[in-house]
């Protein structure tokens, strides 16, 4: 059987695109796991779904992903919460950076407010406001919880009639002349007219056995969740100055990161220096965290690119193949409008969201990189 | 009804048709159902869930991948990680 769209990879980006490809009729599709379904960034996420970024390509793609967030969750029936994102802003250089972000945002329909500290006595009443001198309030930003979409996509992809092979690891894309024509695995060739890697650093590895090496570096990065509380804190709160940032998950665990210096492809374990780098942040303005107790520490990754954006679409050179990769710790968010993007490339032949085609490979071949400054966690 | 993860309250019956759904290895479970996701970090289910697992799918339970084992061993207070 010959597969019109062989996917690589069930994360959020795979899974949203076989949704799509499906809602456009596409039917014999294939999704291929080499570990388990949502085993790779998806399902180490930090949760958080938000469109305050700072260049003009996350800002419309995460809108846009907003959007099918909030549609998507409904129709499947997975947990998502639009309960904002408040950023931290404890100096004056990033009250001012902030404000003019902000300006961005409006003009690009997301509707954020610089506001003063005041403000938190609504969004998070048990705070602490120590040295707060404003917040950034992004209030359609959200959350989402990684495994019930998953799981919700898969059953939804299943019933619809596409495939899901999980255990099977993909080893090798097969060409014919310039065409892809299939993808060797594990258990033997799939064939299809069509192959979208959406595999994380393993994308970079996959599609090196056509000759393409994307610059996608593998970096480690840390998160913790503490036992369960009742709902309490609803927005994602952002500590900005250090990137800090932290929620409540659908079952009430409190969960936290904060980016601590990694080299790329370092060891993927955990560190001592990690929870007192993260407490020493929290501390302060959550003074009674110190008697919260940490359930589970864990790692995952952050595929990065060269600009902090992902490479997404079509590969120049190569009929039939397309990337999801280097989203550079924002992949779950962006999946939807991604995976969206994706499918109609595959079936239109173009994307509906004209920034999509911005983020092609073809931009660091020809060194057209894009700037964002608010990667955080 | 049987409790086969008491922090989570999952029974026997949840895990017998989950398994049935295709939730087929122990990670995936745990992602499902979220037996040893709990204060006993799976200590009590993931062996009553490996033996489960093992004889709907056929498998001796040495066959079965146990998931992988996060610190810390037990809940601690993150004010241990407090610098002075």
């Amino acid at each position: 059987m010959k597969y019109e769209v062989a996917i690589v990879g069930a994360g959020a980006s795979g899974l949203m695109t076989a949704y799509f490809l499906l809602e456009k009729g596409v039917e014999r599709i294939v999704v291929i796991e080499g570990s388990y379904i949502g085993s790779g960034s998806t399902g180490r996420c930090g949760t958080g779904i938000r469109a305050s970024f700072t260049s003009e390509e996350n800002i419309v793609m995460m809108r846009e992903a907003i959007e099918l967030w909030k549609k998507l969750s409904a129709e499947l029936d997975f947990y998502y919460r639009q309960w904002g994102y408040v950023w931290l802003l404890t100096d004056e250089r990033l009250v001012s950076a902030y404000k003019e972000f902000s300006r961005l945002h409006n003009k690009l329909g997301v509707p954020t407010e610089v506001k003063s500290p005041e403000a938190l006595d609504e969004l998070i009443p048990f705070m602490e406001k120590a040295d707060v001198l404003a917040v950034l309030h992004d209030k359609i930003a959200g959350k989402a919880d990684p495994f019930e979409c998953l799981f919700a996509l898969s059953r939804h992809v299943r019933e619809r009639g596409g495939e899901i092979r999980t255990h099977c690891k993909a080893t090798k894309i097969l060409l014919s002349g310039k065409e892809v024509r299939g993808v060797l695995t594990e258990e033997g060739t799939v064939e299809c007219d069509n192959l979208v890697v959406a595999a994380g650093y393993g994308t970079r590895k996959l599609v090196k056995t056509v000759g393409v090496d994307l610059p996608l570096e593998n970096v480690v990065h840390h998160i913790i969740l503490t036992e369960r509380f009742r709902e309490s804190l609803k927005p994602m709160v952002v500590h900005t100055a250090t990137g800090a940032y932290m929620t409540q998950t659908k079952e009430g665990h409190w969960i936290t990161g904060v980016e601590i210096e990694e080299e790329a492809g370092g060891p993927f374990s955990v560190r001592h220096d990690f929870i007192p780098k993260l407490m020493g942040i929290w501390s302060r303005y959550f003074p009674f965290m110190r008697n919260m107790h940490l359930l589970r520490y864990w790692v995952g990754y952050y595929v990065m690119s060269p600009d902090h954006h992902p490479i997404l679409g079509p590969l120049p050179g190569i009929e039939g193949l397309y990337v999801m990769a280097g989203y550079s710790g924002h992949g779950f968010m962006m999946a939807p409008s991604a995976g969206k993007c994706v499918a109609e490339w595959i079936v239109d032949g173009k994307p509906s969201i004209p920034q999509a085609e911005r983020l092609t490979y073809e931009r660091i071949l020809e060194g057209r990189l894009i700037e964002e400054k608010a990667v955080i966690g | 009804m049987r409790v086969v993860c008491r922090c989570e309250d999952v029974t026997y019956e949840d895990v017998v048709k989950a398994i049935r759904e295709g939730y087929r290895d122990l990670e995936s479970l745990k992602r499902k159902l979220r037996i040893g996701m709990g204060p006993c970090q799976g200590r009590t289910c993931i062996p009553i869930v490996a033996r489960i697992l093992a004889r709907e799918t056929g498998k001796k339970v040495e066959e079965i991948v146990l998931p992988t084992r996060r610190p810390p061993a037990k809940p601690v207070p993150l004010g241990l990680f407090v610098r002075k």
